[in-house]
Formats: structure tokens, C-alpha cells, sequence
């Protein structure tokens, strides 16, 4: 890929890369584009964020009885089978 | 996470060698014989509450992933109670050192597209990756864009509801891929065993629907009046 800055595959890759999913030389390579390139850090900078910002909104806490509730469906289970 | 699958391109095949025998396993859980559920019992400690200990902590991610799937609380509940229900009879087929919690996905995955899906009005999108990205709506705006410092900053304020509408907008499958992802950081193989797609999928349907997010997002900041920064957005 001679020629090329390293844009193209720091950005086809970039999701990967943020999730560990390329191979070690690709991320090296990835990671030292980063360093020198402000426009991929923005788009990795958003990437992370949108990840953040799901986290935050998806963040739910079962209702207090669903806990009992599943014990109890699992105890009566227990019970019918001895 | 504990797979590190290397994926190189957008097509990887799917890598035969699992790491993890249990997410690996393709049960069909309502044709399971009865020695097939008591096979492997965990030794020494009574399962039932080497269950409880192990399984209901994750109880809360379970309901999380169940409301973005049935988008409301009664449906999620029962799916969760199903899920533990199915799960606590199958127990005995889950190896112990495995990820418990890739397991106990599957099974409300699938025992939600069996169960819950069928019955809503949302009709069954399994053409969905097959649609041309202009065809969800979601094509990337002709309109310019804000700088990605300031398109960060935006998506950062926005409150919880929005981004739990836009969730609900994108198509389901975007929506799962996402979810398991981006909120339980399951690895692209992992997700690719629990929605039983090839990783190629797993990460095309992650890519399009964080994209649709993303348009979803900066749709609403603009509606919103949500302002972006002057300097960022002459920035670039």
C-alpha cells in the first residue's frame, strides 16, 4: 500500500481496531497512524463515544420481583421433578 | 475479552477452532433428551445452587438486553423468567471455566426470536442485510457534516431517551449486534454464535447500525437545537 497515508486501512479497520479485533501487526499499524493523524483520532474519538453513550442510555436494572420471581419458577421446577 | 479472533476484512470466515466449547454448542433446546440435560452434572456441589450463585447475578444484564428486545417491561420479564427457566434445565450441558454469560445469551436469543418475535407486530427482518444502506434511510447526509469533535460532543449530551428511541428506530438484528457489543462487549465470534450469523455479518450488521445511530443521533441534535461548537465545526 505504498502511497497511501494510512487513512484508508486505520479507517476500514478502526471499529476493529477500538474492539481488539485485529490481528497484532494491523492494530500496530493502526496505532502508530493514530499518533500522527488528528482527522482518525476524531472518527476514533466518536467511535468510542457512541459506544459511552449506549452504555449510559442502555443501563437497566430488573424490577425488584423478578428476582423472587425467577427463584420462585425455579423452585417449583425443583419441586415437580423431586 | 477471551476470544481474540483476528479479523482482517469486512468477509472473514468464520474460524472453526472455538475456544469456548459452550457458546460453540448448537442446541436445539426444546428437542434436548433427558440424558442429554443431566449429562455433565457440576460435581461435588448441588447445582441447583451452584445455578442460583452462578447464573442470577446476571439477571439485570438479561433484563437490560430483554427491554431493548421486547421494548417493553412485561415481555421482558417473562422472557427473562424463561430464559432462567430454560437455562436452570439445561445446566447440567454447561462446562464449568466456559463464559456463563455468553451461554445464558444464547439461550434468551433464541428462546426470544422463537417466542417473542413471532408475536409482535414488528414484522421478521431477515432481508434486512440485504438492503442497500439508502433503502434504511440511513445513507450518510449529503448535508455537510459537523467536524467528529463536535459530532462526539453532541452525541455525548444527548439524554438516555434519544438514544434509547434511536436504538428502537434501526432495524432489530442492527439493534442486537450492537447491544451485544457496544453494552455487553461480547466478541465479534461470541456475538456470531449467539445471533448464529458468520462473523461477516456480525460485523457488517455493527458497522451499518452504529452508522444509522449515528445519523439517528445527529438528526436529533439538530432538531434539538443542540448546538455544536463554532470553532469545531469550522474546524475541519
Amino acid at each position: 500500500m505504498s502511497g497511501d497515508c494510512g487513512c484508508e486501512a486505520a479507517k476500514t479497520n478502526l471499529e476493529e481496531y477500538l474492539r481488539n479485533e485485529v490481528c497484532k501487526t494491523d492494530a500496530a499499524d493502526i496505532r502508530a497512524h493514530l499518533e500522527t493523524c488528528p482527522s482518525c483520532q476524531g472518527e476514533a474519538d466518536l467511535s468510542r463515544t457512541l459506544t459511552e453513550v449506549i452504555q449510559r442510555a442502555c443501563k437497566e436494572s430488573a424490577p425488584q420481583d423478578l428476582r423472587d420471581q425467577v427463584l420462585e419458577r425455579l423452585r417449583s421446577i425443583q419441586a415437580s421433578h423431586g | 475479552m477471551a476470544l481474540q479472533t483476528p479479523v482482517r476484512d469486512e468477509f472473514a470466515e468464520v474460524i472453526g477452532d472455538l475456544t469456548d466449547p459452550a457458546t460453540a454448542l448448537d442446541v436445539d433446546w426444546e428437542a434436548m433428551s433427558e440424558d442429554e440435560v443431566s449429562q455433565n452434572p457440576p460435581a461435588g456441589e448441588d447445582p441447583r445452587a451452584l445455578f442460583e450463585e452462578q447464573a442470577l447475578p446476571f439477571l439485570d444484564q438479561l433484563y437490560g438486553a430483554a427491554m431493548r428486545m421486547t421494548k417493553n417491561p412485561p415481555d421482558a420479564q417473562d422472557l427473562v423468567q424463561e430464559t432462567f427457566v430454560k437455562a436452570y434445565a439445561a445446566f447440567g450441558q454447561f462446562r464449568q471455566g466456559t463464559n456463563l454469560k455468553a451461554w445464558l445469551y444464547r439461550i434468551l436469543t433464541n428462546t426470544y426470536i422463537n417466542q417473542y418475535r413471532k408475536k409482535q407486530r414488528e414484522p421478521y427482518q431477515g432481508t434486512i442485510d440485504d438492503l442497500e444502506d439508502w433503502q434504511l434511510g440511513g445513507a450518510e447526509s449529503t448535508t455537510a457534516r459537523a467536524s467528529r469533535s463536535a459530532e462526539a460532543e453532541a452525541i455525548d449530551r444527548m439524554p438516555d431517551s434519544a438514544v434509547k428511541e434511536a436504538l428502537q428506530a434501526i432495524p432489530e438484528d442492527f439493534r442486537l449486534a450492537v447491544y451485544l457489543a457496544d453494552v455487553e462487549g461480547f466478541a465479534y465470534q461470541e456475538i456470531a454464535d449467539i445471533m448464529k450469523t458468520p462473523v461477516g455479518t456480525v460485523m457488517s450488521r455493527l458497522h451499518r447500525g452504529r452508522r444509522l445511530l449515528r445519523d439517528l443521533l445527529a438528526d436529533y441534535a439538530i432538531e434539538r437545537g443542540i448546538s455544536i461548537p463554532s470553532e469545531a465545526r469550522s474546524g475541519q
